[in-house]
């Protein structure tokens, strides 16, 4: 049961994790920077759908920007920046909420899980609440295998994937889609019917953190694919992490290579029209970017302000220590 | 409709037959499809279901229009009402109509919801005071709320009372659980 919380104790809360992260990330040399909220693009994500502002997209991540900035030749940075994402409200989801977004060159996503823990045994800390630990490591296959039974090797298209499943976690992959759009759509899809049936009760009794790590290479999102960090064959240097079953943080060692970056943004574009989801432009200035000066080797992360607030505070819902 | 319109209350067809979100809950695993679990009832027979869409799916919204209307009569097989309107009057069978039959006082107003021209059940005030007739003598003196006593008030439905309340009181009763809230002075 969480303890009702007066406005004026809200806002002191929030002040203080603000606090907390802010201190962290400088005492690390990291510099706080701040990137427009209405963008003329996002990233095309297959299920994050922008709010769409008079001609732009309220941005649903900092994360192009901020690697532009990168790009331009900034030194390491973070935000705490405001997001929005259509369509999503719940216990833990707000249309609107921030996200505390941190970038650090010549480091992997390894680096980012060390930097994941210490921003949350800070902010604990500044509750006087004993941080969650230990953190564990498993990576993405060995873990839905571990689940589920289900035996996967990472490289599977959609019709292979398909056949491995459980009949109840199959869906209908468009045949008007492209291969790469099927076989998004396919693993988008057991990454939901697993986290539905298995993966979420699993991560809610799990005592400690969790990075789940190695994701397949469809699922990779902005991330660079290369030998995996704990089995073998090659992942996604993509991690995800969890504290009492709720996902606070997703992190990549950035993808780099701009024709990689263009085939994948194609794919999700795909894949949305074959969903009916209205098109999204292309982030062509970021895009440019990559190309021109291009970004450097640089590992970054995002982390959920105001569930890293909920859990420091011992809530259990977002509405607990909502402003508004 | 798509699956973001869903929320508590709405109502959907599903194989021909009406349905009511009754329990509802949004989840979305990290850059997956977002997860809409929904209890649903079906409105014609009552039956609750566990149901979850995905992101991107569609659904068909029910066609149920509510009317206000006042319950006249009883008899045995159906409950009839009339359009405060239309002066219309129409049935509801008994099972339609269900444990809500026990709120059903004379000359009430309810709406009553209309699927396909069909009447498929009554949405009920939160609330409904009913004159208690029959229930053990009251306890003098005894205030407290924690023991109680069955009565019958006068639709015949059966309700636990405070050991204070005496025949002939009348009482509040919410009617989506059936519960004894107070008693009503005068």
């Amino acid at each position: 049961m969480t303890r009702a919380r007066s406005l004026a104790d809200r806002v002191q809360a929030w002040d203080r994790a603000l606090q907390a992260v802010r201190s962290h990330f400088r005492g690390q040399g990291l510099h706080e920077v701040l990137t427009p909220v209405r963008l003329p693009a996002v990233a095309i994500e297959p299920y994050i759908e922008p709010v769409r502002a008079d001609g732009g997209l309220l941005a649903t991540s900092p994360e192009l920007p901020m690697k532009q900035l990168l790009c331009g030749g900034a030194p390491d940075v973070f935000q705490v920046a405001p997001v929005h994402r259509a369509a999503e409200s719940g216990r833990l989801h707000a249309e609107g909420f921030h996200l505390i977004e941190w970038y650090r060159r010549d480091v992997d996503e390894r680096a980012m899980q060390a930097d994941v823990e210490a921003l949350i045994e800070t902010t604990f800390d500044a509750f006087a609440r004993p941080a969650p630990g230990p953190w564990t490591r498993h990576g993405f296959l060995a873990l839905l295998r571990e689940t589920t039974g289900v035996v996967l090797r990472g490289d599977e298209d959609a019709a292979m994937l398909l056949d491995a499943v459980p009949a109840a976690w199959r869906v209908d992959v468009p045949e008007t889609m492209p291969a790469s759009a099927r076989t998004l759509y396919a693993w988008s899809a057991l990454l939901t019917s697993w986290s539905d049936v298995a993966l979420d009760p699993w991560l809610a009794a799990q005592g400690g953190g969790v990075h789940i790590v190695d994701y397949p290479p469809p699922l990779a999102a902005l991330a660079q694919v290369g030998p995996a960090r704990l089995g073998a064959g090659e992942a996604a240097h993509r991690f995800e992490s969890y504290v009492g079953g709720i996902e606070l943080s997703n992190g990549y060692h950035e993808l780099r290579d701009p024709a990689e970056q263009r085939r994948r943004f194609a794919a999700v574009a795909a894949l949305r029209a074959g969903h009916d989801l209205l098109p999204l432009p292309e982030p062509t200035a970021f895009l440019a970017a990559l190309e021109q000066p291009g970004l450097p080797a640089c590992a970054g992360a995002a982390l959920g302000f105001e569930r890293l607030l909920m859990l420091a505070c011992g809530a259990t819902e977002l509405s607990a220590i909502a402003l508004g | 409709m798509d699956v973001s319109d869903l929320k508590k209350n709405a109502k959907l067809e599903i194989d021909g037959a009406p349905w009511v979100v009754t329990d509802f809950q949004f989840v979305k695993p990290g850059k997956g499809q977002g997860l809409y679990k929904c209890k649903i009832k079906n409105m014609l027979t009552g039956s609750v279901v566990d149901r979850t869409w995905r992101s991107g799916e569609k659904l068909v919204a029910a066609n149920v229009e509510s009317k206000k209307m006042q319950y006249l009569f009883s008899s045995p097989d159906a409950f009839t009402f009339m359009d405060n309107d239309t002066y219309e009057q129409i049935e509801l069978p008994v099972d339609v109509v269900g444990h809500d039959k026990y709120f059903l006082l004379d000359n009430i107003e309810c709406d009553v919801l209309i699927y396909n021209e069909r009447p498929v059940g009554v949405s009920l005030p939160s609330h409904i005071i009913m004159e208690v007739t029959e229930c053990e003598p009251g306890v003098k003196g005894d205030t407290a709320t924690n023991v109680t006593k069955a009565a019958t008030v006068q639709t015949g439905k059966q309700v636990q009372v405070p050991l204070f309340i005496k025949q002939g009181e009348r009482i509040k009763i919410d009617t989506r659980t059936g519960e004894y809230v107070e008693r009503v002075n005068k």
